[in-house]
C-alpha cells in the first residue's frame, strides 16, 4: 500500500483530498446538497447528509471509508455538527464536512448506517450538546447519566461552582474580603435532581442470583436462561471504572453493553475555560500512561493554527518522547493482556521494571514522571539534561532490544496463550474500518494506516521504520502488532539519536499567552492507542471557542460488542485488555 | 465404646433424616441428607465394612448429592410456604405413613429375624482385606447384576449425549 | 495410677491431632508468606520485608496478616443466606483438615516400651478415604458461592463443581496405578513399601496426570477458574471478608499441603529417602515444600485456562490418559506375573 514508504506530504495530498473538488463532485450528483464549500469543508445540507455520506462512502474513486470524528460547536445562532471522514488507502488530511442545525431542538440525520463508528460519538454529542440524531440506533446519554439535565457543552450552560466564562477568573477579593467559588456558583447547589427523579424514595432494583432465568427464556426460543452480569465498574479488571452490561448464556457472551462516564469531568468544558497553554496539563490527564504523547497532539493542533513550527531540536527531542512513550504503552498493555489471561502479574511486572527506567528519563526532562507537561507551542519546555541522551541510547541499543527478545520468547510463545489468544475476539478488516477502530486495533485487522506514515506531523517523514499489520485480527494479532511496534518505536529512537542535532527548543520568547488566530483545526497524532485528534475552535481569543478530543480507546469500544459475541466471560475480559483502554481518555 | 458411637452416628441420622422432610429451604434438606449419608457412613465403618462407607460418602455425597445441590440451586424453586401447595397428598401420606408404621411393628413383633452368622465375619475381613472381599464378591457372584448395571449405565450416558446433542 | 488401654488410644490420638492441627495452621501461615517471597523474586520484586524483619524475612509477617484479617469487618450481604454462608468456610478447612487424619508422616518409634505410629489412624481404605473427604470439599466452594447471593460467586461456584467432579476422575484413576502395584489402599503399606523403590519410577505418567489433576482439585493456576479475579472478581469468596475469608483461604493453603503429601506419598515414598536413605519426616516435609514450590511457581509464570479448554483437557487428555495408563499397569503386571 502506498501509506507504506515514506513520503514527503506535498504527494500524498491528491485532490481527492481536497474540499473544493469533493464539493463539485457531490454538486454533480445532488445538486441542492452543498451549502458552502471552501478549503477549510463542505456544509452539507441536513437533509441530505445521510445520502451523501453514503455517496462519499461507497463511490469507488472517492472511497471515504473511514469516519475519523464526530463533534459539534454551539454557535450563538446555530448548532454545527462537524464529521471529519477520509480514505484510509489515500492518507492524507481528513476531509471536513459540516451540518447546520437550529440551537432550538437540533436534529440531523445519523451517519450509524454508513459508518458504525459514529454510534458512540453521535450519542456523546447528543449527550454534551443535545443534538438528536435521527435514525440513531440507540440514542441515550453515554457519559452523563440518563436522568441528567441540560446539555454541559453548550456555551449556555453553567456549570455547579461556575465562576467566570473564561481563565483568567476574577480576583476573590473584590469585596475586601475572600469569597469562595460556591458563594459565586448561581445555584449555590452542587447537586441537581431532574424533575421526575425521586431522590429520597430512589431505592437501587433488586439483583439476585436466584431469579436467574425462566422468565425470558420462553422470548427468546433458547432453551437455556440468560444472565445479566455487570461487570465493573469495581472490578478487577476493566481497567479503570468502566462498567460492561453482560448478558450472558451460561458462560458465553450474548451482548456486551459498555457504560461510561463513571470518569466524566468534562474535560471539553474544561478546555473551554482554560486559556491553550493551560490546557497542556489537562491533556496529560487523558490517557495518563502517554502524556508525552497526548502533549504532542495537542501541541500540534494549536501549533498548525498559529502557523509555526517548532526548531529542530525540540522536534528530535518531541519524536523522542512519544517514541520512548509509545514504548512504554505497549510493554505496558501487553503485560496488561497476559494479567487479563490469569498470569498473575508476573508479564506485567516486568514490563513495568522497564517502563521505570523511561519514567526516570521523563522525570529528569520534566520534572514528573507520569503528568509530563512537556511540549509547548512552538517547542519543549526545557531541554534535556546533561546525559540525558546518552541514557536514552543504552536503553535502545543494548536494553530494550534483549528485553524484547525475551519477552517474545516468553510470551508469544507460550502455548496456553496460543490458545487463548488465536482466533479470539476477532475484529475483521472492513469492520475495523467501519467502526472508526484506530491504532494497533485496526492494524492488527490488516489495515496498514499510521498517521506518522498517512499524514505526517512532526518530522517523522524522515525516518525509516515500517507500519506493522496483522492478518486475522484476533487477540493474537494485536499482541504481536504491538510487539512489532514497538521494534519500530526502537528504530525510530536510534535514527532520531543519531540525528538530534543542538540548538533552539523553543521558537521565539516564552510566553504565557500566546496569540492564536481565528479559525478551526483538526490536529492529531498517532498516540500508542491510536489517533488522538484535537479539534479546536478559535476566536481569536486567549481561551479555545471549542476544543474536542477524539479519544481512541473511546471509540475503540465502539467495537466491543462485535468481538465479544459468542466468546466466553474470560474471553471478553481479554478483548477488552487487547483494546488497552484507559479510562481517563474514554470518559474525559 | 462402640455402642456410644453407634448411638451418636444413629441419632445424628435420625435427626437428619428429619431436617431432610421437615425443612422448607430445599437447600437445607439436601445438606441434611449429605449428614443422613456421612453419619450412615460412619455406622458403615462400626459395621467393619469401611469400603462401603468411604464409597457412600464419595458417590453419594460427594457426586450424586452434588448435583442435587446443584440443580436446585440453579432452578432456585421458591422456599416452601407451608399451606398451599399439596393439600389433598397431606392426609394421604399420613394414612401411608400410618400403614407402614403398623407393618413395621407387626413384623417386629410377629417374626423372629435369623440372626446366624454369614461367613464373612470382622476377623475374615481383616485377614483378606475389605476391598479385596468386595471386589471377589463383586466379580464372581454378583457379575451378572454387576454387568447390568454397567450396561445400565451406558445406556444412560448415551441417552445424555443423544438429548445433548440435540440442542 | 493406671490408664484403661482404650483411654490411652483416644488420648494419643487427641494429642496427634492437636499437633497436626497446630502444625497445619502454623505451615499455612508462613507458607503464605514463603508464597509471597517466591512470586516477589519471579516478579524481580522484594516482597514483605517490613514486619519484623530479620536478615532479610518479614518473619512476623503471618502474624500481622492474622491480625488484620481478624480485624476487618465481617461482611454480611444483604440477603445471603446466613446458613449456608457462615456453614461454607468452616466445611471446607474442615474436609481440608480431615484428609490428614491418614497421611503418615514418620516410621514409628518407640519410647519407653510404647510404640508411636506417626499417622492418626491406618484405615485400610486410607486412599479412597482421601478421595471420599476430597470430594466433601466440594460443599464449602459450592455452598459459599450460593449463599453469598453474588452472581460472581455463583459462577465461581458454578466452575468449581463442575471442573472438581470432572479432574476428581482422573485424579483417582491417576492413583490406581499405584494400587495396583501396591496392592493396598492403606497409605502406610505403600509408604512402607516405597523403601528402596520410589513408585513414581512405575508409574511416570500416573504421576504427571495426578500432578496436574491436583493442582485442578486445590483450584491454583493454570486451573484457577473458580475464583479467577479477571473475570469473577474473586469467585466464590467475593463476598467474604475478615475470619471467613480466611477459613477460605487456609483450606486452600492446607489442600495444597494435602495433594503435596499424597502426591510425595503415593509416588515418592513418603517419609522414605531416595534408595532408603535415612528415612525420616524430613523427606516428607522436603518433598510436600518441592510440589508447593511448584505450585508457586507455576501461579508465577503461567496464564490461566479457559473454561472449556480446561473442560476439554480434562476429559479428553487427563481421563482417557489416565484409563490407558491403568491398562498398561494392568498388562506389565500380568505379563511380569504378580
Amino acid at each position: 500500500m502506498a501509506v507504506n514508504a515514506p513520503v514527503a506530504p506535498a504527494e500524498l495530498k491528491s485532490n481527492l483530498n481536497d474540499p473544493l473538488v469533493i464539493a463539485e463532485k457531490i454538486k454533480a450528483q445532488y445538486p441542492t446538497a452543498v451549502e458552502a464549500a471552501n478549503a477549510q469543508g463542505i456544509v452539507v445540507q441536513g437533509e441530505q447528509l445521510l445520502e451523501v455520506a453514503r455517496y462519499l462512502h461507497d463511490t469507488p474513486e472517492l472511497g471515504f471509508d473511514y469516519l475519523h470524528n464526530v463533534t459539534s460547536v454551539d454557535y450563538p445562532d446555530r448548532l454545527e455538527v462537524v464529521y471529519h471522514v477520509s480514505n484510509l488507502a489515500r492518507g492524507g488530511t481528513p476531509l471536513t464536512l459540516k451540518v447546520n442545525a437550529a440551537r432550538q431542538d437540533p436534529a440531523v440525520p445519523s451517519l450509524v448506517p454508513v459508518y458504525r463508528g459514529a454510534n458512540f460519538q453521535e450519542r456523546e454529542v447528543y449527550d454534551m450538546m443535545g443534538v438528536r440524531f435521527l435514525g440513531h440506533p440507540n440514542l441515550r446519554r453515554i457519559l452523563l447519566w440518563d436522568g441528567f439535565e441540560g446539555f454541559p457543552l453548550r456555551k449556555d450552560y453553567k456549570e455547579p461552582y461556575y465562576e467566570d466564562e473564561r481563565k483568567p477568573f476574577g480576583t476573590r477579593w473584590d469585596q475586601g474580603h475572600h469569597v469562595i467559588a460556591e458563594d459565586r456558583n448561581p445555584w449555590h447547589d452542587n447537586v441537581k435532581y431532574p424533575a421526575s427523579f425521586d431522590a429520597v424514595g430512589y431505592k437501587p432494583q433488586r439483583d439476585t442470583v436466584r431469579t436467574v432465568g425462566a422468565e425470558d427464556a420462553v422470548a427468546t426460543k433458547l432453551r437455556t436462561d440468560k444472565l445479566v452480569l455487570n461487570i465493573g465498574p469495581q472490578h478487577p479488571s476493566t481497567h479503570g471504572v468502566l462498567r460492561l452490561k453482560v448478558t450472558l448464556d451460561g458462560e458465553t457472551v450474548v451482548a456486551a453493553e459498555p457504560v461510561l462516564g463513571y470518569l466524566h469531568r468534562n474535560h471539553e468544558k474544561i478546555g473551554e475555560r482554560n486559556t491553550y497553554l493551560q490546557n497542556i496539563p489537562f491533556t496529560d490527564r487523558l490517557d495518563y500512561i502517554t502524556s508525552m504523547a497526548n502533549n504532542l497532539a495537542y501541541v500540534v493542533g494549536v501549533e498548525k493554527l498559529m502557523g509555526i513550527k517548532a526548531p529542530e531540536r525540540a522536534e528530535y527531542l518531541r519524536v523522542i518522547m512519544a517514541e520512548l512513550t509509545r514504548w512504554i504503552s505497549h510493554i505496558a498493555a501487553i503485560g496488561f493482556i497476559y494479567n487479563d489471561l490469569g498470569a498473575f502479574y508476573t508479564p506485567l511486572l516486568y514490563g513495568l521494571e522497564e517502563r521505570e527506567l523511561v519514567l526516570d528519563l521523563f522525570e529528569a526532562a520534566s520534572g514528573s514522571r507520569m503528568m509530563c507537561n512537556y511540549m509547548r507551542f512552538g517547542g519543549v519546555a526545557r531541554d534535556v539534561p546533561e546525559g540525558f541522551l546518552d541514557k536514552v541510547q543504552y536503553l535502545v541499543t543494548e536494553r530494550f532490544p534483549r528485553r524484547m527478545d525475551e519477552l517474545e520468547a516468553y510470551m508469544v510463545g507460550n502455548e496456553l496463550f496460543t490458545a487463548r489468544a488465536r482466533n479470539i475476539g476477532i475484529l475483521p478488516r472492513d469492520l475495523a474500518i467501519n467502526y472508526s477502530a484506530a491504532g494497533p486495533v485496526l492494524r492488527a485487522s490488516g489495515v496498514k494506516y499510521d498517521l506518522r506514515r498517512a499524514d505526517p506531523y512532526s518530522i517523522y517523514d524522515r525516518f525509516e521504520f515500517d507500519v506493522p499489520v496483522g492478518t486475522v485480527g484476533d487477540m493474537h494479532d494485536r499482541f504481536t502488532v504491538r510487539i512489532a511496534e514497538m521494534r519500530e518505536s526502537v528504530k525510530i529512537l536510534k535514527q532520531a539519536l543519531a540525528q538530534i542535532p543542538a540548538g533552539e527548543i523553543m521558537t521565539g520568547k516564552k510566553n504565557y499567552q500566546i496569540r492564536v488566530p481565528k479559525g478551526e483545526v483538526y490536529g492529531r497524532a498517532e498516540n500508542p492507542k491510536g489517533e488522538l485528534g484535537f479539534f479546536m475552535v478559535s476566536d481569536g481569543t486567549p481561551n479555545p471557542y471549542r476544543y474536542h478530543v477524539r479519544a481512541p480507546a473511546f471509540i475503540n469500544l465502539t467495537a466491543l460488542n462485535e468481538m465479544v459475541v459468542g466468546h466466553k466471560i474470560a474471553d471478553l475480559i481479554v478483548i477488552l485488555g487487547s483494546l488497552d483502554v484507559v479510562m481517563g481518555e474514554v470518559d474525559r | 465404646m462402640e455402642i456410644i458411637v453407634f448411638y451418636l452416628f444413629a441419632a445424628i441420622a435420625v435427626i437428619a433424616a428429619l431436617g431432610v422432610v421437615g425443612l422448607r429451604n430445599p437447600v437445607y434438606a439436601a445438606l441434611c441428607l449429605a449428614v443422613v449419608f456421612v453419619s450412615f457412613a460412619g455406622l458403615y465403618v462400626l459395621l467393619s465394612a469401611p469400603f462401603i462407607a468411604v464409597a457412600q460418602v464419595m458417590i453419594y455425597a460427594g457426586a450424586i448429592l452434588i448435583l442435587f445441590v446443584f440443580v436446585i440451586m440453579l432452578l432456585s424453586p421458591p422456599v416452601d410456604q407451608g399451606e398451599g401447595a399439596l393439600k389433598w397428598q397431606k392426609p394421604l401420606a399420613l394414612g401411608f405413613v400410618g400403614a407402614l408404621a403398623v407393618q413395621l411393628v407387626l413384623v417386629l413383633a410377629l417374626a423372629v429375624l435369623p440372626s446366624a452368622r454369614g461367613s464373612l465375619t470382622p476377623e475374615v475381613i481383616a485377614q483378606r482385606g475389605d476391598v479385596q472381599v468386595v471386589g471377589a464378591a463383586l466379580f464372581s457372584d454378583y457379575l451378572l447384576p454387576f454387568e447390568m448395571t454397567s450396561l445400565l449405565l451406558l445406556v444412560a450416558i448415551v441417552g445424555v449425549i443423544v438429548l445433548a446433542k440435540k440442542r | 495410677m493406671t490408664l484403661e488401654p482404650w483411654l490411652i488410644t483416644v488420648i494419643e490420638a487427641l494429642i496427634k491431632v492437636l499437633v497436626v492441627i497446630v502444625v497445619l495452621l502454623t505451615g499455612f501461615a508462613y507458607l503464605t508468606l514463603v508464597e509471597r517471597y517466591v512470586v516477589a523474586k519471579i516478579q524481580s520484586r522484594v516482597g514483605p520485608n517490613r514486619v519484623g524483619a530479620a536478615g532479610g524475612i518479614a518473619w512476623l509477617q503471618p502474624i500481622a496478616d492474622a491480625v488484620k484479617m481478624i480485624m476487618k469487618e465481617d461482611f454480611w450481604p444483604a440477603q445471603a443466606d446466613k446458613v449456608t454462608y457462615t456453614l461454607a468456610p468452616g466445611i471446607a478447612v474442615a474436609t481440608a483438615l480431615l484428609a490428614w487424619a491418614v497421611i503418615p508422616l514418620n516410621p514409628a518409634i518407640t519410647v519407653f516400651g510404647y510404640t508411636i505410629n506417626f499417622y492418626i489412624a491406618d484405615v485400610n481404605v486410607a486412599l479412597l478415604f482421601l478421595l471420599a473427604v476430597g470430594s466433601l470439599g466440594i460443599y464449602g466452594i459450592v455452598l459459599g458461592g450460593w449463599g453469598s447471593n453474588n452472581k460472581y460467586s455463583m459462577l465461581g461456584a458454578l466452575r468449581s463443581t463442575a471442573q472438581m467432579i470432572s479432574y476428581e476422575i482422573s485424579l483417582g484413576l491417576a492413583l490406581v496405578g499405584v494400587l495396583m502395584i501396591s496392592g493396598s489402599l492403606s497409605l502406610v503399606k505403600i509408604v512402607e513399601q516405597q523403601s528402596f523403590w520410589w513408585f513414581v519410577f512405575f508409574q511416570p505418567v500416573g504421576f504427571v496426570i495426578y500432578f496436574i489433576a491436583a493442582v485442578a482439585e486445590v483450584n491454583r493456576l493454570p486451573f484457577d477458574l473458580p475464583e479467577a479475579e479477571t473475570e469473577l472478581v474473586a469467585g466464590y469468596q467475593t463476598e467474604y471478608s475478615s475470619l471467613k475469608f480466611a477459613l477460605f483461604y487456609m483450606a486452600e493453603y492446607i489442600n495444597m499441603i494435602t495433594v503435596s503429601a499424597i502426591a510425595s506419598t503415593m509416588f515418592l515414598g513418603g517419609y522414605q529417602g531416595p534408595f532408603g536413605i535415612l528415612p525420616g519426616a524430613h523427606w516428607l516435609i522436603l518433598k510436600i515444600l518441592f510440589f508447593i514450590f511448584v505450585m508457586m511457581w507455576m501461579r508465577g509464570t503461567l496464564p490461566r485456562f479457559r473454561y472449556d479448554q480446561l473442560m476439554r483437557f480434562g476429559w479428553k487428555v487427563l481421563l482417557p490418559l489416565a484409563l490407558a495408563n491403568i491398562f498398561v499397569t494392568a498388562v506389565v503386571l500380568v505379563l511380569i506375573g504378580k
